[in-house]
């Protein structure tokens, strides 16, 4: 053991890794790997990423055994401090294969990458005729759906199973970027104002959550939707009762919970002020105004609302009954 | 010859040399490599200190202990400080410092103008700082401040104060670059040819020409932003044909330079580190100096892997792929020299050469993390999320931080002539590798498990919580080792060894000097025969029987 190595910081960093390992074995991917995959993509993306993970693991253990054994074994221990070493001043024929050797090494990986690559960007041919296209569109915070009948939903994405679902992302040209990520189906893609990005997934029936993966603002964190995958049948009935009913109070209470929550409680402020009690949310045009203009630091949230849209939003909160205590 | 005025005697009465007003117009390059090390160590424990308070919020999941304005506030002036006000400043005042003692010159070549540098610099950084105290907060939109977020949502006085701040700390770099360039290609010592420059002088050298050939991209986007915000203009805004990923091609051609800018200089200090403490010269100059110019050049040729998930087409998302691998061979020829020099070496394990040796450990895992960053589909599972969070401090912090504090220990006699305390360095050492470590080897896990980089705050609980958790308690384990630097700093100040000119029986010519190095660095300058001047001279005198 070199000198000006604590034994007890080396045990304790051991400890605290294994305890890191331990806990990450026990739990699914537990973070060693991406989130289960739950569509061919999102597979296709772990098989690179344990592909590439197989490399790294035994580059790290080769330099850093390296450098482990190099410094015990070359110590100074007993000889004098200026007692010099070999004055090798190098070794062309080294240089050439720690030059060629780590070449090969990523161009194995990269032509990994490209094999997996046509199975990752595009769906398998075979399904291309039996497929849906959902619109997937980012705002300050929330994320909203427009289907093929056009239906709408605010953050939840009903989706058929077991067949290709496209998504067109993007985001309104008023707004600021963001980026549409379902883990365990895609990976991440920018829905970005005036242009349209495309992912898209097959996976079986399940609620998977969907996250904002790029800085949008103030409530950036709070910015989670779900995408409910159910059998086709059960698709095929939602987005006819959503478009049967385009001002009813289920899209109402999407919105006021996905929208309006995010920075509004009803009793206390939180990034925006209470609302409970709020004189403009009598007055219909008032509100209608601010949701689709913005008011002070609000973003105009409906900017590109159907005024079915506005209705149905208006329609929940006439349910909403505000608790006496100082609940939210 | 520059002469420094301070030494000549009839100038004594004069108002500029006062205790403090010498340091306000000093032109001397030793002194304004000094004033840089200080202000930077002091915005270092600034930024460091907003991360302590990010990571408390983060610690639990559904804290309060600070809002999301605030958080982003403090996201964004944590990594504009760390880079800009710390990594980037503190390498220009080692160069300050050590370029002319190591190249043998007396000063820079434009005193006055390094003069400039420095107060730019400063005034960069209060201007950042100031806009805490600004109407609506300081910016928030990241230290990227990615478009249109930055310029038609940002409605404070803060980002237009983060504008101004780059603008000033880019004039600074700009001005200190261009005295780097000129001093180093024209005032060497006799005899010190290319090959026989130190390395950390070629790192400089390469540092300076990639910051005269990105800078002006980032002024230009900044100046865009300007424009955009206030004056009517359009070019990021896409509801009047203004294209948002402009902003990021222009910033990212900048910005992945930069972070070579901010590790080359870093890697220097790490190749004059590990042959003077293994009592070996560095194994394969020429292929660390080919690397270094190699890493420059591709760097350049990178920047659109930080926009895999913009929807690039694929051609580009593989183009960007092959040479962001490419820039992984260079890299790795220079960790290989590095344990080749090692090998067979007479290793002492002095503060600054543990260091440099937890700087290999944590810096093989930074670059070896880029790898899963650079294949694109794996990506997009990975960019927006705390592994790439992990990756940029296993590169910055474990990189650039580590090699700085190699740095300051092993020059630390030579500036100011009084040893560091051993003892204390190495308890500062392994406080902050343990802790580093502890922080952020956690956040690759954290980002592989779903966690999006810059929330501020999370409503999971499980593997979320443990991982934050120990990510916070690692985090206040480092603030601790600095600590420790602090109190070695101040304890060694008036009662540090003497260091004598050569403490560690150095290679570089800054070791013929005294120390601290008179105003005039050398009474005469030596003829330089090698790469390892200083070797050669003690040699000689051995032979002449006179050491």
């Amino acid at each position: 053991m070199p000198p000006g190595v604590p034994r007890v910081g080396l045990l304790l960093f051991a400890a605290v890794c294994t305890l890191v390992l331990a806990h990450a074995a026990g739990a699914g991917t537990g973070g060693l790997l991406p989130p289960t995959p739950h569509s061919p993509n999102a597979h296709r993306i772990t098989d690179a990423y344990e592909f590439v993970l197989v490399f790294v693991v035994v580059i790290f253990v080769l330099v850093e055994g390296a450098l482990l054994a190099f410094v015990v074994r070359y110590r100074r221990g007993k000889r004098a401090r200026t007692a010099e070493g070999p004055q090798i001043h190098g070794a062309t024929r080294l240089e050439i294969i720690w030059t060629v050797v780590p070449a090969l090494i990523l161009a194995a990986i990269a032509t990994f990458v490209f094999y997996k690559l046509p199975g990752i960007t595009g769906p398998p041919a075979a399904a291309a005729a039996d497929q849906t296209t959902i619109k997937v569109e980012g705002r300050q915070f929330y994320w909203m759906f427009r289907y093929p009948n056009g239906a709408v939903s605010v953050g939840t994405m009903v989706a058929p199973a077991n067949e290709v679902v496209h998504e067109s992302v993007y985001a309104p040209a008023d707004d600021v970027i963001h980026s549409w990520w379902v883990p365990n189906l895609a990976g991440q893609i920018d829905a970005i104002p005036g242009q349209t990005n495309h992912s898209w997934f097959e996976a079986p029936v399940g609620d998977y959550i969907a996250r904002c993966a790029l800085l949008c603002g103030i409530q950036h964190a709070k910015m989670i939707a779900h995408v409910d995958v159910v059998p086709r049948a059960q698709y095929e009935t939602f987005i006819a009762a959503r478009k049967a009913d385009a001002t009813g109070i289920a899209l109402g209470k999407e919105e006021f919970q996905y929208v309006c929550s995010t920075c509004h409680h009803l009793t206390t402020a939180y990034v925006g002020p209470a609302l409970a009690g709020n004189p403009l949310l009598k007055d219909v045009k008032g509100i209608t105004l601010i949701l689709r203009e913005g008011v002070g630091n609000m973003p105009a949230v409906a900017s590109d609302w159907s005024d079915d849209q506005i209705k149905a939003l208006i329609a929940y909160t006439k349910t909403i009954k505000v608790p006496k205590a100082n609940g939210n | 010859m520059a002469t420094n005025v301070d030494s000549v005697p009839h100038f004594r009465a004069d108002w500029r040399l006062g205790r403090f007003t010498t340091w306000l117009t000093t032109t001397d390059h030793k002194r304004i490599g000094i004033l840089y090390i200080w202000t930077c160590l002091g915005f270092f424990a600034l930024g460091g200190g907003l991360a302590l308070m990010m990571r408390s919020q983060l610690m639990k999941p559904d804290e309060h202990l600070l809002s999301g304005s605030t958080y982003n506030q403090m996201v964004t002036i944590h990594g504009t400080t760390m880079i800009f006000l710390v990594i980037v400043p503190i390498l220009a005042g080692f160069g300050n410092f050590l370029a002319p003692l190591m190249i043998g010159a007396r000063d820079m070549a434009f005193p006055r103008l390094n003069a400039l540098s420095y107060w730019f610099f400063l005034l960069g950084g209060i201007v950042i700082f100031a806009s805490f105290f600004a109407k609506g907060g300081a910016a928030a939109a990241g230290w990227t401040s990615y478009a249109p977020l930055s310029t038609l949502h940002e409605p404070g006085r803060g980002q237009d104060l983060w504008i101004l701040g780059l603008h000033i700390l880019t004039l600074s770099s700009f001005a200190g670059a261009v005295n780097f360039i000129v001093t180093i290609h024209n005032m060497r010592a006799p005899g010190m040819t290319w090959t026989r420059m130190p390395l950390f002088i070629w790192a400089l050298l390469t540092y300076a020409w990639m910051l005269v050939a990105v800078l002006p991209t980032l002024s230009a986007g900044l100046t865009m932003m300007l424009l955009d915000r206030h004056y009517g203009t359009h070019f990021f805004d896409p509801a009047h044909g203004g294209a948002p990923l402009l902003y990021q091609h222009v910033f990212w051609f900048f910005g992945h330079p930069e972070v070579y800018i901010m590790i080359l200089p870093a890697m220097g200090i790490i190749s004059e580190v590990i042959p003077v403490f293994a009592r070996k010269p560095i194994f394969g100059y020429s292929a660390v100096v080919w690397s270094t110019v190699g890493i420059a050049f591709l760097s350049m040729l990178v920047w659109a892997h930080h926009m895999f998930a913009v929807g690039l087409p694929t051609g580009l998302d593989s183009f960007f792929m092959m040479t962001s691998m490419v820039i992984a061979v260079p890299t790795g020829v220079k960790i290989f020299n590095w344990l080749a020099t090692l090998w067979r070496g007479n290793i002492s394990f002095d503060t600054p050469m543990l260091w440099a040796i937890g700087f290999i450990a944590v810096f093989t895992v930074g670059g070896l993390s880029g790898i899963f960053l650079a294949a694109f589909p794996v990506d997009w599972q990975l960019t927006g999320t705390y592994f790439v969070v992990a990756h940029i401090h296993y590169v910055l912090f474990g990189g650039s931080i580590f090699a700085i504090f190699a740095g300051l220990y092993y020059w630390w006699p030579k500036i100011f002539g009084r040893m560091l305390d051993e003892r204390l360095g190495r308890a500062h050492f392994w406080l902050v590798f343990v802790g580093f470590n502890v922080t952020f080897f956690p956040q690759h896990l954290l980002g592989l498990l779903g966690m999006p980089r810059r929330v501020y705050t999370y409503n999971e609980h499980g593997l979320w919580e443990i991982y934050n958790m120990i990510s916070t308690i690692g985090s206040y384990v480092m603030a601790l080792g600095m600590l420790i630097f602090v109190v070695n700093v101040i304890k060694t100040s008036r009662t540090g060894r003497r260091a004598g000119n050569d403490p560690w029986s150095a290679d570089t010519l800054e070791w013929y000097a005294t120390s601290p190095p008179p105003p005039w660095n050398f009474d005469r300058v030596p003829y330089v025969t090698s790469a390892r001047p200083l070797r050669d001279w003690r040699r000689r005198l051995a032979e002449q029987g006179r050491l």
